[in-house]
């Protein structure tokens, strides 16, 4: 924007100049990378990409194997054991709760159960119905 | 030898309190604050309470901030590529909490960060037995029948394929924000993702889970220069506070993703990138059809003119397949991100959503 004198403001139009250059590269490597070339070329890449992973992996598990130390394969296991004795933990912790309210004790949490808004509210060009 | 204070020193002392040079002093802070990763801003901070958990899964409930709340309870769908917070960024510029002073009772179902073993879980695991499953805790909890679904993202579409399955779904209002339907018109994902070259079982197989680095290296290619570009706004604008706290705001959210679940990854490629088949009405889930001309309750489409990530093209029929009468379409001129969190989105989207869900949650 042109100060009093009518001088431009230089920093202004760097900006400018910067949003329409990224927008125009932007524009460029769009054009780039949505042809089949570069499709193809991205498909090699992940072909190579996962076969390295796989390489890593595969070596990574048996070389810790043979140091006689838990392998990725190893902790994934004990981790899915963990998860299923935390899905039968809440499924016991759920059934007992379920059971404690058929008595008559709420067993949520306090800061839950203790979050009981009246539901009355109405949009602000509606009145209120107090229940 | 001049000591402090004294006349020769006094210039230095006057140059050194120079707005240019104060300013310069507070860039070049800012600036090792952000390269340091000192004093991050909050973000997530509004408080909320665990009411259901499986797994990595977490149902929140936001505490109410006023007395009154609408009688529909608001419940937040995320998506399974990114962390959550971006719907509570930071005090003051959280929709959460926007939407907490007007009134409404928020939950959020927060998928997590998935774990090796959850390689196995697929669509249906979080469109027909995970959502029903949040959806029955919410109900408990408020004692309410009917919910109000809101969903960024791919939460849009698991929240469109759960009431597409199940048409009795106690849903009173859906929300999309920025929810791709038409695949076809993710032109890059699209030809990236052909199966001329793309061995999406092979991928699936070796890694599992897809790294959290490659979702993240696939978004940077939709725009290649923008993080370059952001470093030289950077220190055009580290003499502002509030600039600087909003870009470390967006970019810690941008930067930090997740992994995404392998099966679920190589449903999504299969049935929605190859075959599109969402949009033409041919997508299964358990063996049930996801139907979303039966979805009949008011719908609010919320996209983004701008959106690379989920492009206008693939956003815009949404309304077109769904079969309510009552549905509307907001189009904004931001981002993906900016459409929930920036200042188009506080001025403009958050009123006007207010206003939406207000009339439709009595």
């Amino acid at each position: 924007m042109p100060d009093s004198n009518n001088r431009p403001d230089v920093v202004q139009l760097w900006r400018n100049w910067l949003t329409d250059t990224e927008r125009q590269w932007n524009a460029f490597f769009n054009d780039v990378m949505g042809t089949d070339s570069f499709g193809r070329f991205l498909g090699g890449y992940m072909e190579i990409y996962g076969t390295f992973q796989r390489l890593v992996a595969q070596n990574m598990e048996r070389s810790l194997s043979t140091l006689n130390v838990p392998t990725r394969s190893d902790i994934v296991d004990l981790s899915e054991r963990l998860s299923t004795v935390e899905e039968r933990l809440t499924s016991i912790e759920s059934s007992l709760r379920a059971l404690a309210e058929a008595v008559g004790h709420p067993t949520q949490p306090a800061a839950v159960t203790q979050l009981r808004p009246r539901r009355t509210r109405r949009p602000p060009n509606q009145p209120s119905q107090v229940q | 030898m001049a000591t402090v204070g004294s006349p020769e020193t006094r210039p230095l002392a006057e140059f050194l309190q120079t707005v240019a040079v104060t300013r310069n002093l507070d860039r070049v802070r800012r600036g090792m604050n952000v390269l340091l990763s000192r004093d991050p801003p909050p973000m997530g901070a509004a408080p909320r309470d665990v009411v259901y958990a499986k797994g990595t899964l977490r149902l929140y409930r936001y505490r109410p901030l006023t007395n009154e709340v609408y009688r529909i309870p608001l419940v937040l769908v995320m998506s399974l590529i990114s962390k959550p917070y971006i719907l509570d960024l930071s005090p003051g510029q959280s929709l959460v909490e926007f939407l907490l002073r007007e009134g409404f009772d928020v939950f959020m179902v927060d998928w997590g960060v998935p774990r090796p073993e959850d390689n196995r879980l697929r669509l249906e695991y979080y469109v027909l037995d995970s959502l029903p499953r949040n959806i029955e805790e919410v109900q408990k909890v408020t004692g309410e029948t009917e919910v109000t679904l809101l969903g960024y993202c791919m939460g849009g579409l698991f929240t469109l394929m759960y009431s597409g399955v199940f048409h009795d779904a106690p849903v009173a209002n859906i929300v999309c924000a920025a929810t791709p339907v038409d695949f076809d018109g993710m032109r890059l994902f699209r030809r990236w993702s052909d199966p001329r070259w793309f061995d999406v079982d092979r991928l699936v197989d070796t890694l599992g889970n897809i790294p959290a680095d490659l979702i993240l290296r696939s978004f940077e290619m939709l725009r290649p220069i923008e993080r370059w570009v952001s470093y030289v706004r950077l220190t055009d604008n580290l003499w502002n506070d509030l600039w600087v706290k909003n870009y470390r705001l967006f970019y810690r959210w941008v930067n930090d993703q997740i992994p995404f679940p392998g099966e679920a990854y190589r449903q999504m490629i299969k049935e929605l990138m190859w075959e599109n088949k969402l949009m033409k009405g041919d997508l299964t889930l358990g063996g049930r059809r996801v139907d979303t001309t039966a979805i009949n309750c008011p719908v609010l489409h919320i996209m983004a003119e701008h959106d690379h990530i989920a492009p206008f093209a693939a956003t815009r029929p949404l309304t077109t397949i769904v079969g309510s009468q009552d549905k509307e379409d907001i189009v904004l001129k931001g981002g993906h991100v900016s459409l929930v969190a920036g200042r188009n989105a506080w001025f403009r989207l958050w009123p006007s959503l207010s206003q939406w869900l207000g009339v439709r949650s009595v």
